[in-house]
C-alpha cells in the first residue's frame, strides 16, 4: 500500500465549531459535493454511484492522487443497493478469505468518520447470530474458531449469555424454534447507510473527482478482435464519454452492463425485501440474526426496527414489497420477540442482489482490457464498501490484483476454485 | 375547564355513557364515543406530546387518525393515535418520551439550540474523538422518539381472514358509498373499508344538509344485499393482482384482524387530507387544520379555543368560520388567501398567544384555524402503477388514469372537485363500471362524467419559515439547507433530513416538502417529482401481520410411544423427533450387541413409477443404475450441477417400472423439488411419475445381531435367511399382520438391520409389536444421538456434516461411487474437471492420540507457525466427532487438505480453548468393523 498523500483541505470542514459559527452567522452552506460539467474524456469511468463506486472514486484520489474520474449513476448517489441495504456491518465470515476481507473493511469503518471528516454513525453494539439447531450451532463455532484464527473476534455464547445481551428475546425451550446458542462478534454493528455515501462523494468530489447524477449509461465502446479487447469508453444518455479505464460498479445491474462490453457474469439478480417499524424507545443493542427463521433485526439511533430476509426465491428486478413478505417476517420476529406484537410496520421496500453462485464477489480484471468489475455483492455489499474502493482503487493505480481481492477474480468460475461463503453469507447480516 | 359544548347535531358521543380513565396518572371523564384525544381536548388539555428534535410541546393538528401531536402510550402499547382511539374505560394514557413530565421536559433546552442543530448536524459533529462516539451515541438515542415496548408478551389475540369480493371499496365517504351502492345494485359483492370508526367521511362534520345526505347513504349501505362494511379498518395495501391487505380493528376477542382481499376491481375513494400551512410557529398548540376544528366541534361537541384567527383559502375554511361562531368561539380576524390575506408567523410558547399579519399587527388569540389545501392521498393509486400528475390551479396532484391498469378506478375528491351531486354522479357511475369489470355482466362500458377541477390559491409556506415534518421536527429551513449542500433530488432531501420519514410517512407533509425543494431548486413542483409511497399506508402492527403464530411440527405414528418412554425431543427441521431414551451410550451398546429400533420416519421417500425410471437414476445419481434387478437396492449419491454433494440414499428396485427413492430426513423436500425440477424442466418427454411418500409412511430400523431372529418372529411371505434375502435387497410383505410394508435390508448403524417402511397408520402397532415379541431378545429403542456414534463408528457420512456446500464428490470420499465413464450425470463436468485436477481435500477418519479427547465439531485442524508471531494456518477441520462406546476412546471425521489425506499422517487439532493436540489419519473412514462382516452375516 502507497502511503496516504494529505487529504486536501474540504471546502468546508466540519465540526462543532463550524455549525457554531453557522448557526450564529446564518452564512450560505457549502455544498458537500458539487455539480460539474459532464466531460467527453476521463482517465476512469465508475458505473455506479453507491458505496463502492464512490469508495473507488475516493481511493483513487486519495491514495494515488488518480483524480480524473468521473462517478456515473442513473439516479441519484445511493439509490440502489447503499439506500436499501439493512446498514449491518460483520467480519464474523466462514472462509479465511473472506474474514480476512470484511475485516479490513470493518476497521476502515471504523476510522471512517475521521477519514471523511464525516460522522457516518457506526454504531458496534455487538452482532449475535442465533443457532436453533445443533448443525447450525456446529457452523457457529466453526466460524468462530476461523474468525478467532484471523484474530477476528466471535465466540460461541449460551442461552443465558445471549438473555443477557438482548433481554427481550425468548430463550425457553418451550418455543418452535428454541435458541440453543449464537455467534456472538463484539465488534459488528450497525451504520448510517447514506452518511457513508455522502461522505465518500463529499470526499472524492473534495480531490476534483466528478459526480453525474441522473446519467444512465447506454453501451460500452471496445475496441479489438477475438485476442484482444479493449475498453475505449462509454456512451450515457447525456454524450459519450472516452476512458481507458472503466469499473463496473453496478451491483443488481451489473450483468447488464457488463453485458455492453460483451462481458458475461455468473451472476443472477434477485430481490431481496426489508421492513421497518415506527420508533419504539431503544430495547435492542445487539444485531440479531436468526438463519433458521429467516430474519435479522436491529435498531436505529431513531428507534426504528429494522428488518430484513433472504433473498426472495425467484430471481428479478422488482422492486416493489410483497404482502408474504411481512406476514412471515412479522411472524419470525415475533417468535424471537413475543412483546413487540404491538410494534408497528410502517414501511417495507425491496432492493435487488446480485448473487454468484458461491455467494463471494467477482472483482478485479475481465477478459476485456480495462473493463473491471467491482460485482457479485448478493447481500453483502454494504459491508464491503470501503474494503473493496480500496482495493479496486489499487487494482486500477497498479495495475496489479492486490492479495486481498485475489480469490475474487472472475477466471475462479472456469478454474474451479470457488469460495463457500454460503454458509455465513446467506441469512448471515 | 371544560371545553365541552352541549349536544350538537352530528355528534358521536353517547352521553348516557359516561366513564373516566387516566391521563399522565390523572382521572379524565370522557363519554362512550370519544377519542383519547377528544376527551382530553374537552377536558382542557392543550399540549399532547413534545416534538422530536427540539422538544417542543405538541397540541392537535388534524384531530384524525394521521394527528402527529397526539401519539400516546396506552397501557403497554406504544404510539396509539390518540385522535383516533377510542377512549375506553380505566385505560392508562401517558405521553411519551417526555421527562420529568410533559409540562416540564428538560430536553426542550434543545430549543435554545436550535439553531446549531440544523439538517443533518450530526453528520457533522461528534467525529473526533472516536473513543467518545458510543457516549455520543447513546445520548442520541435517548432523543428517539416513541412509545415503550414491554419485555413479556400480552398475549393478545391476532387473526387473519380471507376475502373475495368483486369490488372492493377504499374509503367510506360519500364516493365510496356512492360507488358502493352502484357496484351492490348492478349485482357484484361489495368490501366497502373505512378508516373512520363510521361511514360519511366528510359529511358527518358537515351541515344539516350533510347529514340528511349522510342518513340516506348509509341507510341505503345498511339495506343493500351485497355490501360488507368495514371500519375503523384501513386499506394497507394493493399488490400484484389485486391482492390487498386490510387491517381490521373491531373484531370482538381480537386485537386486529388481517383481512386478505382478492378483489376483481378497486375503487380508491380515499378523499383529500388536508395540508398544513408552513409558517413560523405553525407547530405551536392552538394551530390547527380546518377540518381539525371541524371534527372537534360536530363529531366531539368540544370547543377548540376562545378566540380564534382562521386563514382559509377554500370553503371548507368558510364552513369552519361558521362552526366556530356557533361553537360560541370569538373569530378575531379573518385572512382570506383567496383575496391575497396572509399570517406571517404565530407567537406563544406552549399555547397560541396571537398572530401576526403581514402589516404587523398582533391579534391575540388562542386558536389558529387554517385551510390552505388538499393533498391527495395517492398511494393505493401508486402501488398499482399510477403517478400523479401536479395540477397547478389546482395546486394539488391528481391521478393519472392512463396509468391505472383496468383492475383499479379511482372517485370522488381525489379525482376531482365539484358538489355533492357531481361527486356522488361520478362515483356511481365508477362503481357500476366497477361491477362491470369485475363481474363481465352489463351492456359494455359505464361512461363515466369527468369532475371538474376547481381552482386553489398555491399555499405550501408563507413568508416564513416553519414545520414541515412535524413527526420529525423538520423546518423549511432545514430543506433549505439541504439543498444548498448539495442534496438537490427530493429523495436524497428525505434521506438527508428525515422529512417524510416518520409515522405519517408523508401524507401530511409530503407535498410541503416538494413545493420547499423546488422553491430552493428553481424547479417546478412537477419537475421536482415526489417521494415513493410504499405499503402499508398506516403503520400495522406486527402480531396483525404475523396472525396467529402457525408453525407446523411434524411427529411420527410413533410419537405416543416415545413420549410415554420418555424420550428426550430434538427438533430436525419441521420434525420433532427422540434424541435419546436417556443413555445414548447404551443404547449404541443394545445395537452392537442384541437389537435396537429406531424411528426413522422422517427419512425422505419417493415412489417412481414408469419405464424411464433408469434414466432419472442415471442422471441424478453419480452412480451407475441400469443393471438394478427387482428386489435390489442400491446406495446413491446425488450432486449438484457444481459437482457439490446434495444428497444420499438408497432406492430399491420394488417391481417392474416401480422404485422407491429414500433421501435424507433434511433433504426431503429439497430432493423431491429437484427431481420434478429435472423431470418438468428438462425432461418433460420421460415417463415418470413421482409420489412423495415420507410421511404416508412409518420407517423404523431394526439393528443389532438379533434383528433377523425377531423379525422372522413376525413377518410373514418373505424368507427372511441371509442367503434368500442377502443385503443391499429389498422384499415386500406382511410385518406384524400389516400388508404392503417394504423392507430393505441395508445397514447405516453397521450391524444386520432391516429398515421397514410399514403404512402409516398401523406404525404405532407395528412398534409396539416389535418392542414386545423383542423383548426376550433385549431389544431397546436408540435414539438420534446413538444412531450418530454407531454411524461414526462405521464411518457413514451425514451430507451437510461431514460435507459442505463446497464438498464435491471426491472430496467426499465418494470415488467408488462416481462413475465418469457414464454418458452423463448432473455435476459430471465438474467433477470430471475435480478428478483431473486432483489436490483436492478429503473426508478422512481421524483418531486424537489421547483417545480420551474429544475434539468438539468444527475445530479446526492448523499447521501450526514456526513462529510465535504467526498466525496457524487452516488445513482441515473435525466434521464429527463422538466418544465411541464400543472402542472406549475417541473417533473422527474430518476434512483435510490434500497432502494430509495419507492414512497415518500426523495432524493437530486446534481446540476452542487454544490448545493444540496431535491425531492420526486412520486407515478407514471406518473406525469400527472396516471389512463390514457384520452387515453380511
Amino acid at each position: 500500500m502507497p502511503t496516504r498523500p494529505r487529504p486536501r483541505r474540504y471546502p468546508a470542514r466540519y465540526s462543532a465549531f463550524s455549525l457554531l459559527r453557522h448557526g450564529l452567522a446564518g452564512d450560505h452552506l457549502v455544498p458537500a459535493w458539487r455539480d460539474r460539467e459532464l466531460k467527453n474524456s476521463y482517465d476512469v469511468v465508475i458505473i455506479g454511484g453507491g458505496v463502492h463506486g464512490l469508495a473507488t472514486a475516493y481511493y483513487l484520489a486519495a491514495n494515488h492522487g488518480i483524480t480524473d474520474v468521473a462517478v456515473l449513476d442513473k439516479g441519484y448517489v445511493g439509490s440502489g443497493g447503499s439506500g436499501r441495504n439493512t446498514a449491518i456491518l460483520r467480519s464474523n465470515y466462514l472462509t479465511p478469505e473472506g474474514v480476512r476481507f470484511y475485516d479490513r473493511s470493518v476497521r476502515l469503518y471504523e476510522r471512517l468518520a475521521a477519514d471523511l471528516n464525516y460522522n457516518v454513525m457506526f454504531s458496534q453494539r455487538g452482532h449475535l447470530t442465533l443457532a436453533h439447531n445443533d448443525s447450525s450451532l456446529r457452523t457457529m463455532r466453526w466460524r468462530a474458531e476461523v474468525n478467532k484464527l484471523e484474530g477476528v473476534d466471535s465466540e460461541v455464547v449460551g442461552p443465558a449469555e445471549i438473555k443477557k445481551l438482548v433481554p427481550y428475546l425468548d430463550v425457553s425451550a418451550a418455543v418452535r424454534y428454541p435458541i440453543l446458542g449464537a455467534l456472538y462478534h463484539p465488534p459488528g454493528g450497525i451504520i448510517r447507510h447514506d452518511a457513508v455515501v455522502w461522505g465518500y462523494a463529499r470526499g472524492a468530489s473534495g480531490y476534483g473527482v466528478h459526480i453525474h447524477q441522473n446519467t444512465e449509461v447506454t453501451g460500452i465502446d471496445v475496441a479489438g478482435g477475438p485476442n484482444g479487447r479493449r475498453v475505449r469508453g462509454v456512451r450515457t444518455d447525456r454524450g459519450d464519454i472516452a476512458a481507458s479505464t472503466v469499473i463496473n460498479c453496478t451491483a443488481g445491474w451489473s450483468t447488464l452492463v457488463a453485458e455492453m462490453a460483451g462481458v458475461r457474469l455468473p451472476i443472477q439478480t434477485f430481490p431481496l425485501q426489508a421492513a421497518v417499524t415506527e420508533p419504539v424507545r431503544p430495547f435492542l443493542d445487539a444485531v440479531v440474526v436468526s438463519g433458521s427463521l429467516h430474519v435479522y433485526v436491529s435498531q436505529t439511533d431513531r428507534g426504528e426496527l429494522v428488518f430484513g430476509a433472504s433473498v426472495d426465491p425467484f430471481a428479478g428486478y422488482s422492486m416493489r414489497g410483497s404482502l408474504e413478505f411481512v406476514e412471515g417476517l412479522a411472524g419470525h420476529v415475533l417468535e424471537l420477540m413475543p412483546s413487540l406484537a404491538k410494534v408497528r410496520l410502517l414501511r417495507q421496500w425491496a432492493g435487488l442482489c446480485d448473487m454468484t453462485p458461491d455467494f463471494s464477489p467477482i472483482m478485479g480484471r475481465t477478459p476485456v482490457d480495462g473493463f473491471l468489475v467491482d460485482v457479485g455483492w448478493g447481500t453483502y455489499g454494504f459491508k464491503a464498501g470501503p474494503v473493496s474502493g480500496e482495493a479496486m482503487a489499487d487494482c486500477v493505480a497498479t495495475g496489479r490484483t492486490p492479495d486481498i481481492i485475489a480469490p475474487f477474480g472472475v477466471e475462479r468460475f472456469a478454474e474451479g476454485r470457488l469460495l463457500g461463503e454460503k454458509g455465513a453469507a446467506a441469512v448471515g447480516h | 375547564m371544560s371545553m365541552r359544548l352541549g349536544p350538537q347535531p352530528g355528534e358521536v358521543l353517547d352521553r348516557t355513557r359516561p366513564f373516566t380513565f387516566t391521563w399522565n396518572g390523572r382521572e379524565v371523564p370522557a363519554y362512550q364515543g370519544d377519542t383519547i384525544a377528544s376527551a382530553l381536548a374537552a377536558a382542557g388539555v392543550r399540549v399532547f406530546s413534545r416534538s422530536l428534535k427540539y422538544h417542543r410541546p405538541r397540541g392537535l393538528l388534524t384531530a384524525s387518525f394521521h394527528d402527529p401531536g397526539c401519539i400516546v402510550q396506552v397501557d403497554d402499547e406504544p404510539n396509539v393515535r390518540g385522535a383516533h382511539r377510542l377512549a375506553r374505560p380505566g385505560m392508562r394514557v401517558r405521553s411519551q418520551n417526555t421527562w420529568p413530565s410533559l409540562n416540564f421536559d428538560v430536553k426542550a433546552i434543545n430549543q435554545l439550540a436550535g439553531r446549531f442543530l440544523s439538517a443533518g448536524f450530526y453528520y457533522k459533529t461528534f467525529i473526533r474523538p472516536r473513543w467518545l462516539w458510543p457516549t455520543y451515541e447513546r445520548v442520541l438515542r435517548r432523543f428517539a422518539n416513541g412509545g415503550e415496548v414491554p419485555p413479556e408478551a400480552a398475549g393478545d389475540y391476532y387473526d387473519k381472514r380471507y376475502a373475495h369480493p368483486e369490488v372492493l371499496v377504499a374509503g367510506g365517504g360519500p364516493a365510496g358509498m356512492a360507488a358502493a351502492l352502484a357496484a351492490a345494485d348492478a349485482g357484484a359483492s361489495v368490501l366497502l373499508v373505512e378508516e373512520e370508526h363510521q361511514l360519511g367521511g366528510h359529511l358527518c362534520w358537515g351541515d344539516e344538509a350533510d347529514l340528511a345526505a349522510l342518513r340516506g347513504l348509509s341507510e341505503r349501505v345498511a339495506a343493500a344485499p351485497g355490501i360488507e362494511v368495514l371500519c375503523d379498518s384501513a386499506v394497507l395495501g394493493r399488490y400484484e393482482g389485486n391482492w390487498i391487505a386490510v387491517v381490521q380493528r373491531t373484531v370482538p376477542g381480537v386485537a386486529e384482524r388481517l383481512v386478505k382481499v382478492r378483489a376483481g376491481t378497486l375503487v380508491v375513494a380515499s378523499g383529500l387530507i388536508e395540508r398544513p400551512y408552513v409558517f413560523a410557529g405553525n407547530d405551536i398548540p392552538g394551530v390547527m387544520l380546518s377540518t381539525a376544528v371541524r371534527r372537534l366541534i360536530n363529531l366531539y361537541a368540544v370547543k377548540p379555543g376562545e378566540r380564534a384567527v382562521v386563514l382559509t383559502g377554500n370553503g371548507d375554511g368558510d364552513a369552519a368560520v361558521a362552526d366556530l361562531k356557533r361553537a360560541g368561539v370569538t373569530v378575531a380576524h379573518i385572512a382570506d388567501a383567496r383575496l391575497g390575506d396572509d399570517i406571517v408567523r404565530a407567537h406563544g410558547r406552549g399555547r397560541l398567544r396571537s398572530v401576526e399579519l403581514p402589516d404587523g399587527r398582533r391579534v391575540d388569540c388562542d386558536l389558529l384555524v387554517t385551510a390552505t389545501g388538499w393533498t391527495a392521498p395517492a398511494a393505493l393509486l401508486t402501488m398499482a402503477g399510477d403517478r400523479p400528475v401536479y395540477d397547478p390551479r389546482a395546486a394539488r396532484y391528481f391521478p393519472d388514469p392512463a396509468r391505472l391498469p383496468e383492475d383499479v378506478l379511482a372517485a370522488g375528491g381525489i379525482a376531482g372537485d365539484g358538489s355533492l351531486d357531481e361527486l356522488l354522479a361520478h362515483a356511481d357511475a365508477v362503481g357500476a363500471e366497477a361491477a362491470r369489470r369485475a363481474t363481465g355482466a352489463g351492456d359494455g362500458p359505464v361512461p363515466i362524467p369527468t369532475l371538474p377541477v376547481d381552482a386553489h390559491p398555491a399555499l405550501f409556506r408563507g413568508r416564513t419559515h416553519g414545520i414541515v415534518d412535524f413527526c420529525e421536527d423538520v423546518s423549511s429551513t432545514d430543506l433549505v439547507q439541504a439543498v444548498e449542500e448539495g442534496y438537490r433530488s427530493v429523495e436524497l432531501v428525505k434521506r438527508y433530513t428525515t422529512v417524510t420519514m416518520g409515522p405519517t410517512q408523508g401524507k401530511l407533509e409530503a407535498v410541503n416538502a416538494v413545493a420547499i425543494v423546488a422553491e430552493a431548486t428553481g424547479r417546478s413542483i412537477g419537475e421536482t417529482g415526489t417521494t415513493t409511497w410504499r405499503p402499508p399506508y398506516v403503520p400495522v402492527t406486527l402480531g396483525a401481520l404475523a396472525g396467529r403464530v402457525f408453525e407446523p411440527v411434524r411427529y411420527s405414528p410413533m410419537q405416543p410411544w416415545h413420549e410415554a418412554h420418555g424420550a428426550t425431543p430434538l427438533v430436525a427441521g419441521a420434525w420433532i423427533r427422540p434424541d435419546h431414551y436417556g443413555d445414548p451410550h447404551a443404547e449404541a451398546r443394545t445395537v452392537r450387541g442384541d437389537v435396537g429400533i429406531i424411528d426413522v420416519t422422517p427419512i425422505g421417500k419417493l415412489d417412481l413409477r414408469g419405464p424411464d425410471v433408469p434414466k432419472l437414476l442415471n442422471l441424478l445419481y453419480v452412480n451407475k443404475w441400469s443393471k438394478l434387478d427387482v428386489g435390489r437396492v442400491r446406495y446413491g449419491v446425488m450432486c449438484a450441477d457444481d459437482g457439490v454433494v446434495l444428497d444420499d440414499g438408497v432406492t430399491g428396485h420394488l417391481g417392474p417400472d416401480h422404485y422407491l427413492m429414500s433421501t435424507t430426513s433434511s433433504g426431503a423436500a429439497t430432493v423431491w423439488e429437484w427431481v420434478e425440477n429435472w423431470l418438468q424442466t428438462q425432461h418433460p418427454d420421460w415417463q415418470v411419475h413421482v409420489t412423495p411418500l415420507t410421511t404416508a409412511y412409518a420407517s423404523m430400523n431394526v439393528a443389532g445381531p438379533r434383528s433377523r431372529e425377531l423379525l422372522e418372529r413376525v413377518t410373514e411371505g418373505v424368507d427372511l435367511a441371509g442367503e434368500a434375502f442377502p443385503y443391499m435387497n429389498v422384499r415386500t410383505g406382511r410385518v406384524c399382520g400389516v400388508d404392503d410394508c417394504v423392507l430393505w435390508r441395508i445397514g447405516f448403524t453397521g450391524e444386520l438391520s432391516y429398515e421397514l417402511h410399514i403404512p402409516a397408520a398401523y406404525g404405532l402397532h407395528v412398534w409396539e409389536t416389535l418392542m414386545e415379541r423383542g423383548h426376550d431378545l433385549g431389544i431397546a429403542p436408540f435414539g438420534v444421538e446413538a444412531q450418530r456414534i454407531l454411524r461414526l463408528e462405521k464411518g457413514h457420512l451425514i451430507v451437510g456434516q461431514d460435507t459442505d456446500g463446497l464438498t464435491r464428490g471426491f472430496s467426499a470420499g465418494l470415488d467408488w461411487a462416481i462413475k465418469l465413464d457414464k454418458d452423463d450425470f448432473v455435476g459430471k463436468p465438474e467433477l470430471a474437471w475435480q478428478q483431473e485436477a486432483g489436490e483436492y481435500p478429503r473426508l478422512v477418519g481421524l483418531q486424537p492420540l489421547d483417545g480420551s479427547v474429544v475434539p468438539e465439531e468444527a475445530c479446526q485442524i492448523v499447521d501450526p507457525p514456526r513462529r510465535a508471531d504467526r498466525r496457524p494456518r487452516i488445513v482441515g477441520r473435525v466434521t464429527s466427532s463422538r466418544m465411541s462406546p464400543i472402542l472406549g476412546r475417541s473417533i473422527c471425521l474430518a476434512q483435510v487438505d490434500a497432502h494430509l489425506a495419507a492414512p497415518g499422517t500426523q495432524v493437530t487439532v486446534r481446540l476452542p480453548d487454544g490448545r493444540h493436540i496431535p491425531a492420526r489419519v486412520t486407515d478407514h473412514l471406518a473406525h469400527f468393523d472396516p471389512t463390514g462382516d457384520r452387515l453380511r452375516v
